[in-house]
């Protein structure tokens, strides 16, 4: 009977899989026809002259920063804002906009993963293999137009554990590893055949309150909960050698941002006595009990964020704020702090790219809940400083800017953590910063160069990508406009030579570099900036693919596309 | 014998039924949006509600495991989330790394736990006996993750230019590589079932390695193999030595093995025509178990030493709530799990004649 059951019970499920089977399948929504484009017509021969692509917005009320780009001629492109962005050479330095050939954008679609398949850039190295889950094999690219890789064979490997990472740099299977556990800095350091190479980042990490949400809604009590916490203690217990305690929301090497004058330099100072008179004159005499919330994820802002926790929680019950700790999974507690549902929690920044709009904009000025109501002087003020094209007047506003945030203390600006990343001693001429590391410019003994990161880069094609490990190796094979100088976050000449804005810094226009081939042999010309951009700006291209089609860098840095379906 | 497979093998399909959906329910009962993990932690919500769309994770469970189970049995286990790729073209590259970890640590175990097994059980209560089953015990309590770390601390630290080092971790050394078997053999480019297995012969290096003539690649494959191989077989391994140990020092107490030895025999036959073969039942059933074991000590195994296979991938996946490939490696688990135990029962047959299959 039991086994009758059984038979029965498999004929019937087989069944149900047969059906579902023959089922037909769910038929794909008919593509939408791309709408007629103002570019010029792609052409199929070569051409006897130049005829530069355009493509062009007919207003701004689309929302985004783009009217249009332009191929002056075949080495000149144009840039047409519709607001000035003063850190418009910073953004277009960054790794998500690495130029491509057109054709071998046409060929793809600009499908991530076809553009993977035979990335095809003109940075210093050419992809030879990419051995899915192992290793991804770069080789010198002998017609780069720079000078000529040191290190001519460079090899990408990937492993998440820190502690595997060092196991392979002492073993000496590898001569350069990524971030290794700060607790393992000593050890490293200590290692005669090791070198422990520190490099600053822009981050921040804060303590976020929420003026929507009792008590934290009371502007005294954010202040004393601001004079609460002593944050110098937090560092020196719990973040590596190096680390600085942020006085300010952006680091100080942000200029213009960081205020070094006036009274928005310097954060409140620790001082329980005067938190709990602020508590007093907020009706709160004896304190009041609430709940902190965070995330278990490790930060270079952040690196040890359970105790840290723990640490706030003991330093906010000395002025009678008794602090529950909530610890959410990563993705809800992003959720829930977006939505404005967290009164008091922990997070914090790390830069995309290298000025203050990447941090005041973000946090205060975009009509998001995290903080509650936005301040309507804050948000002026940090609009103001980003239409600017003049440090010195910028530096006006964000001196403003800083004030404002000391005094509604929306935040309070905990930490600027720092990291470092471990290199074999005999590796050469090693430089590393927050937004690259000069592998071409390395020596070692063989030539040959064996780097582990993280995680194994996701794409080749990095416009549609937003992880640090995918960057990287697109640093590798692509070139940007502007590339950042090495070991610090400058822009600088990449493929364009030289740039110029108008006066009101709406209009920048690049001279591009002459001579430049691609991986394939392919020139570099303008058409090939403006179909990189177009692929990304206009959603009705037809190479606006990518790998998730959000292209999260894109409308993060220049807000929204164009043709952006409704 | 027929009938017992064909009831057996449509027993397979409810149990894998089963795991496709609890896997399914478990994928999407986690805590965690997959859009943050694919897109980062800066997307916005109507980036993440626009992404949800398009994936269809709006809609509901039961639409979507319909869905799912249907693209299934039409051979497509759905793309990436991370990447975009057809999740059986990352089966095609990472299973051939996860099956050879545990051919290797199988093969590991099973000798040397035999071998103690025997040993301990001929020499009972001696010094041998005591030491191999503390040495057992010891090897059970081993966490997979710790021991990984301590071999290649001891093997590529501490042994570090002697000749005795072996590397800590990665498929090959950095610079050695092996073609494809069809550019080898100037296949072209196979489509459908060759596609398939071509492409999963190519990915096992040392199967790859062995049938190109390719000694350089094959030793180093196999060098680099021992760590992880050790790592993920002791815990079979001792419990194969205890089992064995066990399973032999009942049969050695029966009457039959007395009247082998009254009538002459030899120790070593009596061992091994005699006992054996009456104490591997329960041996062959452990082994057989261990291969679940294996595979799951995989994800520990391959973290440690930083190898691309089945477990890296589906940590990986989980983490980044890629669900299309985290479903299609615990049915594939599951097929392999499944079909090994039913070897085991067939080889009941094989080994105890009295065992009948009706």
């Amino acid at each position: 009977m039991k086994r009758n059951l059984s038979v029965l019970l498999s004929l019937v499920v087989l069944a149900s899989m047969l059906l579902a089977a023959c089922a037909t399948p769910a038929t794909e929504a008919p593509a939408t026809e791309a709408p007629a484009m103002t570019e010029a017509p792609a052409a199929t021969e070569a051409p006897a002259a130049f005829e530069g692509m355009m493509v062009e917005s007919p207003d701004c009320n689309y929302g985004g920063e783009f009217k249009s780009i332009e191929a002056v001629d075949a080495n000149t492109v144009k840039f047409t804002l519709c607001f000035p962005d003063p850190a418009f050479l910073s953004k277009v330095a960054f790794a998500a906009f690495s130029i491509q050939d057109s054709d071998t954008l046409n060929a793809t679609g600009g499908d991530s993963t076809k553009l993977s398949e035979a990335p095809n850039g003109t940075g210093p190295y050419m992809v030879k293999e990419w051995v899915r889950g192992d290793h991804i094999t770069f080789e010198a690219n002998p017609n780069f137009w720079g000078e000529a890789p040191k290190v001519k064979t460079l090899i990408f490997r990937w492993s998440a554990e820190a502690a595997q990472r060092l196991v392979e740099l002492q073993s000496g299977t590898v001569d350069g590893i990524f971030l290794p556990s700060a607790d393992d800095y000593e050890t490293i350091s200590a290692d005669p055949n090791l070198a422990l190479v520190p490099f600053e980042t822009g981050n921040i990490f804060y303590v976020g309150m929420n003026n929507t949400i009792a008590p934290f809604d009371n502007d005294k009590v954010r202040q004393a909960v601001a004079m609460a916490i002593n944050k110098q203690q937090i560092v020196d217990n719990y973040y590596p050698a190096g680390s600085a305690v942020a006085e300010q929301f952006v680091p100080p090497s942000f200029t213009p941002g960081y205020s070094t004058s006036s009274d928005a330099a310097k954060w409140y100072t620790y001082d329980p006595e005067a938190a709990k008179a602020l508590l007093a004159e907020a009706g709160f005499p004896n304190g009041f009990e609430t709940t902190i919330s965070y995330r278990d994820v490790v930060r270079v802002y952040l690196p040890n964020v359970n105790q840290v926790v723990q640490e706030i929680q003991s330093q906010l019950a000395e002025v009678g704020i008794k602090v529950t700790i909530e610890k959410i999974e990563s993705g809800p507690f992003l959720e829930s702090v977006a939505a404005g549902e967290q009164g008091l929690f922990l997070l914090g920044w790390g830069m995309d790219y290298p000025d203050a709009t990447n941090f005041y904009d973000y946090h205060f000025a975009s009509n998001a809940a995290r903080f509650g109501n936005e301040w309507p002087d804050l948000v002026a003020e940090i609009k103001a400083a980003g239409q600017l094209g003049d440090p010195a007047e910028r530096q006006v506003h964000y001196d403003e800017v800083n004030r404002l945030i000391k005094e509604h203390v929306p935040v309070i600006p905990m930490a600027h953590g720092t990291t470092a990343n471990a290199m074999k001693a005999d590796v050469g001429n090693v430089v590393m910063g927050p937004l690259n590391e000069n592998f071409e410019e390395m020596t070692t003994a063989s030539g040959q160069l064996v780097w582990v990161q993280s995680a194994e880069p996701i794409m080749l094609y990095c416009g549609d990508e937003t992880d640090g490990e995918t960057f990287r190796a697109c640093e590798q094979v692509y070139d940007s406009l502007l590339g950042y100088e090495f070991g610090g976050v400058a822009p600088v000449s990449a493929l364009a030579t030289a740039w110029e804005p108008n006066t009101d810094a709406t209009e920048w226009t690049f001279t591009l570099r002459e001579g430049v081939t691609f991986h394939n042999g392919a020139t570099f010309d303008a058409n090939d900036v403006v179909a990189t951009y177009t692929a990304i700006w206009d959603a009705s291209n037809p190479n606006h693919k990518g790998n998730t089609g959000i292209y999260e860098y894109f409308t993060g840095f220049f807000s929204q596309f164009l043709n952006a379906p409704k | 014998m027929t009938k017992f497979l064909i009831r057996r093998l449509l027993l397979v399909l409810p149990v894998l039924f089963g795991i496709t959906f609890v896997t399914f329910a478990l994928a999407r009962i986690l805590p965690g949006d997959p859009c943050y993990a694919a897109l980062g932690d800066k997307a916005t919500v109507q980036q993440c509600a626009d992404f949800n769309e398009r994936m269809g994770f709006n809609d509901p469970i039961m639409v979507q495991f319909v869905r799912y189970v249907g693209d299934v049995m039409h051979g497509d286990f759905g793309e990436s989330i991370k990447d975009g790729r057809p999740v059986q073209q990352i089966v095609i590259e990472r299973l051939p790394m996860t099956i050879e970890i545990t051919i290797g640590a199988i093969i590991f175990a099973t000798t040397l736990g035999i071998l103690l097994g025997i040993v301990s059980a001929v020499r009972q209560n001696t010094p041998v006996d005591v030491v191999t089953m503390i040495g057992a015990n010891i090897g059970v309590s081993m966490p997979v993750f710790w021991l990984g770390l301590m071999l290649a601390y001891l093997f590529a630290i501490i042994l570090k230019d002697t000749p005795f080092w072996i590397p800590p971790s990665g498929r090959l050394s950095s610079g050695i590589t092996i073609a494809p078997l069809a550019e080898t053999f100037n296949l072209g480019e196979l489509s459908g079932i060759w596609g398939v297995l071509v492409g999963f012969a190519s990915h096992s290096v040392v199967f790859n390695a062995l049938i190109t003539g390719n000694i350089v690649v094959f030793k180093n494959a196999v060098w680099h193999l021992v760590l992880p191989c050790i790592a993920v077989g002791t815990i079979p391994l001792a419990i194969i030595a205890r089992m064995t140990r066990s399973s032999m020092l009942e049969v050695l107490g029966l009457d039959f093995i007395r009247t082998a030895r009254a009538k002459g025999l030899t120790n070593k036959k009596v061992i091994f025509k005699h006992v054996m073969r009456n104490a591997m039942l329960p041996i062959v059933t452990i082994v057989g178990l261990s291969v679940g074991g294996l595979l799951g000590g995989a994800v520990l195994t391959e973290t440690v030493f930083a190898l691309p296979g089945v477990g890296t991938q589906l940590v990986s996946a989980i983490l980044s709530r890629d669900y299309a490939v985290v479903q299609a490696f615990t049915i594939i688990i599951a097929i392999i799990f499944v079909f090994v135990n039913l070897f085991v029962d067939l080889s009941y047959g094989f080994l105890d004649p009295r065992v009948r299959m009706q």
